[in-house]
């Protein structure tokens, strides 16, 4: 059964588990791929991790002139491969969301997996796995539709996916404000 | 029940993961080394050398379901840190103590021949009790168990006392007194996520109990309430439907408001009241002063919210109130807690599930710790030592005659000032760093330089061991076994994943040794593991209050967990408490205790005009002499800071990043400034978690509770100086 990652910002503590999980995936070289940002810092403690959100059509590889960036069947966007990615950092700037990191002593980009080789098993991610407050989930379909039925927000943007951001994404994102459609128990 | 299959609730968010195998790996389950959430977690060995090289969820832990926070991550990180201790340490040099100069590295027996050579002359002297055990929660039931028995008939000394002191003393008092009972939590975790309102009260939950939020924003999305009572806005106050942001120290009063709301709105439950409670009608009179605009003066909380409050906790069908060091860490701490326990007793929304009353607990062990003798007036399974009973209960399992049996020491605090008076002339202490963690740290640190003679145990040379004279090095939470018991009273076993490295040992085995070194043998040589030490503390807990006679590590294996009580065989345990309505004072029923409030130790004035207040970041733990270690910890929080809110940063003309002078009547250090207004005008924050210059307990007040002896540490009045260095750089 295929499972997203499915992001819910709004429980986003700031913790910052996801990047010190993200380090721990084997593939990894211990260093973390995503982003976690202070929305606010000076007003309030409001937060929001950065993801990859898997692209069903990446800039990123679209921009790359070496064919470096593949996309795994699952349709997770993979990191760089080292024989082929030569240093241009053209995804750098390619990508709407400034995702892919740039390492300048191995003149490698790396990214965002998905921890393919927990993912293509099933096995949810490191972020997913270890977050706290299910800011980060790992979800099927029919889970996803089931969040969707149960906060039902009236401007029809529940999700960042067509036509809302730059394209259709493998990851599912669930903007903040959601909690605007629960009907209180009393 | 039925024992043969019984297993502890697994709920709607349980689900069957496969973990990832790395060839040449073996994965062993254990829980985490800090909070009390104790999450689960596999630890990733390589087969081979036998070595921890990472960390790998355990989906399967009913509590966690694999989750972690950034501390739980990079754990495992402690045990192979270059800054590892893999040798006794020896200082000669006395003259060097406080810092880290000096030592050299020693032997085991050279290290326990010069201690017992200073504690023995130091016993002969000047009598038994010039020695004292400081010891912490932070370790296994096992260890805080022998601790407890290595003080007093290992050493003989009546004066041992534990970190507790700074961490769960004034929860366990309040709930001690308002229930009968000290088991942290009246319910399961798993109930939390299907209550309809929780009431939280000084927890900064988000960071410093980061892996129960996903359940208090599921009550959220299905209608329920959050409320937070605390001055800042923290992560979870961000979200809440309501933010009672008080000033420091003020919950006393705030609870009183509430109750008293509660009995005027009608959301008593008198069937309750009048059955299973005592105090309904003296505390009825007492709240009748505390209306909302009373409250209100007080708190500082604008009256609407303060009705509001009342007004979801009084409807909601089920309810939870929570606490944590906020309300806990003042010198009411423990009314504070018997105050807000009673919203709970007047609507009776406790016994039962989803509803119920639970502090927050901070240290790994922070539960099972402070049950089984490590405190200065208490014996294993919650028993007294005032009580003839229970020393005579205890000694027979030690093999010593009732006589024998040391009187009550005094609190952690308080050992200071007799260290003061040279009535302790000597420390032995362990799992514990009170040269950042206690109060009014110029006079702590003056009095560790005082004595005598000083041991430390530790795996790190931490701020505290810089006093000593010999250092002794004992092994991380994964290179041993043992038991700990979570924050909600569920006991759990502790998994061994390393060889301890270099020459360390574990805490129980330096005990037992130095005790044989001491002529105590007869009564520790029988203990060869960990399990022949819980197997004692489980008879030595037999028929006392926190009853563990029927927990064995394989029942802890096959239940996921037991909650104590468990008093034998065939009781698997009980994770809700009070199903039956009947609480643990004599006449079965719970205390509503009518409470009059009081101000805190040191209130502002016009030389100390703002509220100091001091909490935790969701990077460190305690003292920070783990976590500080942890190279991505450290990059995400490297130094301390002061938060201000803006309105106030103007009016002392700072900016956001500037270096500012706090200071109170004890002490001074320097902080950048963090501007926000997550933080009440009145208030500054500092998180506590580092040493030296550094150190926020420099200026933290020593006044204690009365009842938990424990220090004030969330409120004292505070100053600030703009300096003239603009950033550092």
């Amino acid at each position: 059964m295929k499972k997203r990652l499915y992001l819910e910002l709004e429980n986003c503590i700031g913790c910052r588990s996801c990047l010190a999980a993200c380090t721990q995936c084997g593939g990894h070289e211990e260093r973390n791929r995503n982003y976690v940002y202070d929305v606010n810092p000076l007003v309030n403690r409001q937060t929001m991790p950065l993801m990859c959100l898997h692209c069903v059509n990446p800039a990123c590889a679209r921009s790359c002139p070496a064919q470096a960036i593949q996309i795994h069947e699952t349709g997770a966007v993979l990191s760089a491969l080292v024989e082929k990615c030569i240093g241009c950092q053209n995804c750098t700037i390619a990508c709407p969301y400034g995702i892919p990191k740039f390492d300048t002593e191995q003149n490698l980009m790396y990214k965002c997996d998905l921890c393919i080789d927990r993912s293509k098993d099933g096995i949810p991610p490191m972020c997913a796995s270890v977050c706290p407050t299910n800011t980060l989930q790992w979800l099927t379909d029919e889970e996803i539709e089931a969040k969707q039925k149960q906060f039902n927000l009236d401007n029809g943007k529940w999700v960042t996916s067509m036509p809302y951001l730059e394209g259709e994404t493998n990851v599912r994102v669930n903007l903040p404000g959601i909690l605007q459609g629960v009907t209180k128990l009393f | 029940m039925q024992m043969d299959n019984f297993r502890n609730e697994r709920d709607q968010y349980f689900k069957e993961i496969d973990n990832l195998n790395h060839p040449n790996e073996t994965l062993v389950k254990t829980h985490c080394s800090y909070c009390a959430m104790q999450c689960g977690m596999n630890l990733r060995v390589k087969t081979k050398t036998n070595k921890i090289i990472g960390v790998e969820p355990r989906y399967d832990w009913p509590v966690t379901l694999g989750k972690m926070c950034p501390k739980g991550v990079t754990a495992y990180q402690q045990v192979n840190n270059k800054d590892r201790l893999l040798k006794p340490l020896i200082r000669d040099d006395q003259s060097l103590k406080g810092t880290t100069n000096g030592f050299r590295e020693a032997s085991w027996d050279e290290a326990y021949d010069l201690i017992v050579k200073k504690f023995t002359e130091l016993q002969e002297n000047y009598g038994k009790d010039s020695l004292s055990v400081y010891s912490g929660v932070s370790m296994t039931n096992e260890k805080c168990y022998l601790t407890g028995k290595f003080a007093r008939v290992g050493l003989q000394t009546r004066y041992i006392d534990y970190n507790g002191r700074f961490c769960m003393a004034s929860a366990a008092g309040g709930l001690n007194r308002s229930l009968g009972i000290d088991r942290g939590s009246t319910i399961p975790w798993t109930d939390i996520q299907d209550t309809d309102c929780i009431f939280l009260a000084g927890s900064n939950t988000a960071e410093c109990h980061p892996t129960m939020m996903f359940r208090v924003w599921a009550i959220q999305e299905r209608g329920g309430y959050v409320i937070v009572a605390d001055p800042r806005e923290t992560p979870v106050a961000r979200r809440a439907d309501l933010h009672l942001d008080l000033r420091p120290g003020t919950d006393l009063a705030l609870a009183n408001g509430i109750v008293n709301l509660l009995i005027q709105k009608g959301h008593i439950d008198e069937e309750f009241i009048k059955n299973h409670s005592n105090g309904f009608e003296d505390t009825k009179e007492l709240v009748k002063q505390f209306t909302p605009e009373y409250t209100s003066a007080i708190t500082g909380v604008a009256p609407e919210k303060i009705i509001r409050a009342a007004e979801i906790y009084g409807k909601a069908p089920n309810a939870i109130v929570m606490f944590a060091r906020g309300i806990e860490q003042q010198i009411k701490g423990v009314d504070n807690v018997s105050g807000y326990t009673n919203m709970a007793l007047v609507t009776g929304k406790i016994g039962r599930a989803k509803s119920g009353v639970a502090t927050i607990t901070g240290q790994g062990n922070g539960q099972g710790g402070r049950e089984h003798g490590q405190k200065a007036d208490a014996l294993p399974g919650y028993r007294k030592i005032a009580n003839p009973d229970h020393v005579k209960y205890i000694s027979k399992v030690w093999g010593i005659e009732p006589e024998e049996m040391p009187k009550e020491g005094v609190s952690a605090f308080e050992m200071f000032g007799l260290m003061e008076q040279k009535t302790i002339r000597a420390l032995y202490l362990l799992c514990s760093n009170p040269a950042v963690s206690a109060p009014d740290q110029n006079y702590v640190r003056e009095q560790l330089k005082n004595l005598d003679f000083m041991v430390c145990v530790d795996f790190f040379l931490s701020e505290s061991a810089e006093f000593a004279d010999v250092v002794l090095p004992t092994t991380t939470w994964a290179e041993d076994e043992g038991t700990t018991t979570n924050v909600e009273g569920r006991i759990i076993k502790i998994n061994q994943a390393q060889m301890p490295l270099g020459e360390s040992k574990p805490d129980w085995q330096i005990q037992v040794e130095l005790t044989e070194r001491m002529g105590r043998g007869k009564y520790f040589s029988h203990l060869k593991t960990s399990e022949d030490i819980f197997n004692e503390l489980r008879v030595a807990s037999k028929g006392g209050t926190a009853d563990y006679y029927g927990v064995t590590w394989e029942k802890i294996d096959k239940q996921d967990g037991v909650f104590w009580p468990c008093k034998d065989e065939n009781d698997p345990g009980t994770p809700r408490l009070f199903l039956d309505k009947k609480f643990n004072h004599p006449d079965g029923r719970a205390k509503i205790f009518a409470l009059p409030y009081r101000p805190s130790a040191e209130e502002p004035d016009e030389e100390y005009p703002l509220r100091l207040t001091t909490g935790r970041v969701v990077y460190h733990y305690l003292s920070g002499n783990q976590t500080r270690r942890i190279q991505f910890l450290r990059d995400m929080c490297p130094e301390p800071f002061v938060e201000v809110h803006p309105e106030t940063a103007a009016k002392y003309n700072i900016d956001h990043e500037e270096l500012v002078r706090l200071y109170t009547r004890r002490g001074e250090t320097t902080y950048q400034v963090k501007i926000t207004e997550a933080i009440r005008k009145d208030t500054v924050f500092v998180p506590y978690h580092w040493g030296h210059e550094k150190s926020i307990n420099l200026l933290t007040i020593g006044a204690l509770d009365p009842y938990s002896r424990m220090p004030e540490f969330k409120t004292c009045a505070a100053q600030i100086e703009k300096l003239k260095i603009k950033k550092v750089q």
